[in-house]
C-alpha cells in the first residue's frame, strides 16, 4: 500500500528519502554500466517499467474476495536483481504518484524504500536462499513473491508505528500490523501465485527472453531460470 | 482503465504556464503543510489550491471532486481511527462498546487530515497543471541523471501502449470465458500479464532500432521552450509563502478542541 501525501510529517518524509536516494543511486549506477555495455538494454529497461506500472493497475482478484494490485516487486527483484529493480520501482512510483495520484511526492522516499527497497531486496534474497535450499523452481518464485510482498507491509507499518507513536510505538505497531494482516496474508499468497503463473508462462513461451535478462545479473551467478529456458 | 489526470495535464488554462513556477509553487506550498502543527493553515492550502485548479486551471469540478475524494475518505477513516484508538486522554466515552474518543487523539487525526487534505491539492496543482515532460525537463536542470530521465520518459511513452494493449486483452480474454471464477481469474490475469511482458520486451526491441536507425547517440534531447523565472514569479512565490508562514504562526496558538 502506498502511503498517502500527507501522511508524514516533515522530518521522517526525508528521514526515508535519505535512506532510498542512496541505493536508488547506486541502482543507477549500475544501470549507466550495463546500458554502456549493452546500449539495447535501456529501452528493454523502459518497457520492463511500463510493463510493472500496468501490472500494478491491473485488479488482482484476492482468496477473501477483496481486490487489490498486484506490486511487481517481486517479479522485478527476480528477474533484475534488487539493484535495477530499485530504480524501475522509483519511476513506477514516481508515475503513480503523477499519473494516478497514489502515493505521492513528500511521501515518496518512503514508498521507495517499502517498495522499491525492501520489497525486491527481500524477494531476491528468498529466491536465491530457495534455489540453493533445492527447491523447486515454482516454489522459490512463490516463496520469494510472498516474502516480497508481505515484507513490503511490514516495512509500511513500521513506518507508520514510526510517524505516530501513540500511545507508544510498540502499541502502534500492533495496531498497524493487525489491520494489515488481515487484508495483506491473502494478498501476498495472491500475488505470489500470479508471480509463478508468469515466469512459468514465459519460461513456455519465450525462454529466449531469459537469456537476455541475464545482462542485469552478476555473472558468475548461475541462475535456475535460465538453466531451466535452455 | 485511464489516466485522466494526463490529459487534464495537457489541457488546461494553466498547462502552458511556466513550469519552474508552478513546481516551485506547488512544491514549497507542500512543505509547509507538512511542517503546520495546527490543522487551520492546510486547510487554507487546501481551499486555495482547490480554487486555483477549478478557476485558474479550468478543471472540471466534477473531475476535480473525483481526484478528492480519495484522500477524503481516507482521511476521515484516518481521523476516525486516530480519535478512537490513538489517545491518552478521554474526551467523552460513547457507550457503545466501551469506545471512547480522546481529545489528544482527536487532535492529532485532525492534525494528519488536514494535512492530507491541503498536500493533496498541492500535488493535484502539480499534475493536474503541468504535463510531465515539462516536470521531467525540469528534473533534468537539477541535474537529475540523464540515464534516469531518459527512462523515465521511455517509460512514459510505453505505458500508455500496454494500457490500450491489455485492455484489449482483457477484453478478448473475457469474451472466450476467461475470468470466469477464482482459479480461471488468476490464470487469465497470469496469461495477460505475461503475454504483455512478452509484448512489451518486443516493443522495447523495436523501439531501438527505431532510435539507432534515426542517429540515436545514447541520449536523447528535447526543446525547451520556457524561459526561466521572472522577478514577478519570484515576489509571487515569496509573498504567497512567507504569508503562509505567517499564518502558522499566527494560528500556532489557537486551540481547535
Amino acid at each position: 500500500m502506498h502511503i498517502m501525501e500527507g501522511f508524514l510529517s516533515l522530518e521522517w518524509s526525508i528521514f526515508w528519502y535519505l535512506l532510498s536516494v542512496p541505493v536508488v543511486i547506486y541502482g543507477i549506477f549500475r544501470i549507466k554500466k550495463i546500458t554502456q555495455e549493452f546500449p539495447e538494454s535501456k529501452p528493454l529497461l523502459a518497457v520492463s517499467g511500463a510493463f510493472m506500472f500496468v501490472l500494478s493497475a491491473l485488479k488482482l482478484p484476492s482468496v477473501t474476495g477483496s481486490c487489490s494490485h498486484p506490486t511487481g516487486n517481486g517479479l522485478g527483484g527476480i528477474l533484475f536483481g534488487p539493484a535495477v529493480a530499485s530504480v524501475l520501482a522509483t519511476l513506477v512510483l514516481i508515475f503513480q504518484a503523477l499519473l494516478l495520484a497514489h502515493g505521492g511526492i513528500s511521501t515518496l522516499g518512503a514508498n521507495i524504500f517499502s517498495m522499491g527497497i525492501i520489497g525486491p531486496l527481500f524477494a531476491w534474497l528468498i529466491y536465491r536462499g530457495s534455489q540453493n535450499a533445492g527447491l523447486s523452481l515454482a516454489i522459490s518464485v512463490f516463496l520469494a513473491a510472498f516474502f516480497g510482498n508481505l515484507m513490503t507491509y511490514v516495512t509500511t507499518a513500521l513506518q507508520l508505528s514510526l510517524a505516530f507513536p501513540l500511545p507508544s510505538f510498540g502499541a502502534a505497531l500492533s495496531n498497524f500490523m493487525l489491520i494489515f494482516a488481515v487484508t495483506q496474508i491473502p494478498l501476498a499468497i495472491a500475488e505470489g501465485l500470479l508471480t509463478v503463473v508468469i515466469i512459468e508462462k514465459i519460461i513456455q513461451i519465450r525462454p529466449d527472453i531469459f537469456e537476455r535478462l541475464n545482462i542485469f545479473k552478476i555473472k558468475s551467478v548461475e541462475d535456475p531460470i535460465i538453466e531451466a529456458s535452455k | 482503465m485511464n489516466i485522466s489526470i494526463d490529459y487534464h495535464a495537457h489541457n488546461n488554462e494553466l498547462s502552458e504556464y511556466n513550469p519552474q513556477f508552478k513546481i516551485l509553487l506547488g512544491i514549497l506550498t507542500l512543505i509547509i503543510c507538512l511542517i503546520s502543527q495546527k490543522p487551520f493553515i492546510p486547510f487554507l492550502i487546501a481551499f486555495i489550491m482547490s480554487s486555483i485548479i477549478i478557476f485558474k486551471a479550468h478543471i472540471p469540478w466534477r473531475f476535480y471532486l473525483k481526484f478528492i475524494g480519495a484522500p477524503l475518505g481516507f482521511g476521515a477513516l484516518t481521523l476516525l481511527f486516530m480519535a478512537f484508538f490513538f489517545g491518552t486522554q478521554p474526551l467523552f466515552a460513547t457507550g457503545i462498546g466501551g469506545l471512547t474518543i480522546y481529545q489528544d487523539g482527536l487532535n492529532l487525526g485532525l492534525l494528519v487530515f488536514s494535512r492530507m487534505m491541503g498536500s493533496f491539492a498541492c500535488l493535484g496543482f502539480l499534475t493536474l497543471t503541468t504535463p510531465l515532460n515539462d516536470i521531467f525537463s525540469q528534473l533534468h536542470k537539477l541535474k537529475v541523471p540523464d540515464i534516469f530521465i531518459e527512462l523515465a520518459l521511455l517509460m512514459y511513452r510505453s505505458i500508455f501502449i500496454f494500457i490500450d494493449e491489455s485492455d484489449r486483452m482483457y477484453h478478448s480474454q473475457q469474451t472466450r470465458l476467461g475470468y470466469n471464477g477464482l482459479k480461471n481469474s488468476y490464470h487469465s490475469l497470469g496469461l495477460l500479464a505475461s503475454n504483455l511482458f512478452i509484448k512489451s520486451w518486443f516493443k522495447g526491441e523495436k523501439v531501438h532500432l527505431a532510435m539507432e536507425s534515426r542517429c540515436y547517440q545514447g541520449e536523447l534531447r528535447s526543446m525547451n521552450k520556457y524561459s526561466s523565472l521572472t522577478l514577478k514569479h519570484v515576489l509571487l512565490l515569496v509573498f504567497f509563502e512567507f504569508s503562509l508562514i505567517l499564518g502558522l504562526y499566527l494560528t500556532s496558538g489557537l486551540k481547535l478542541i
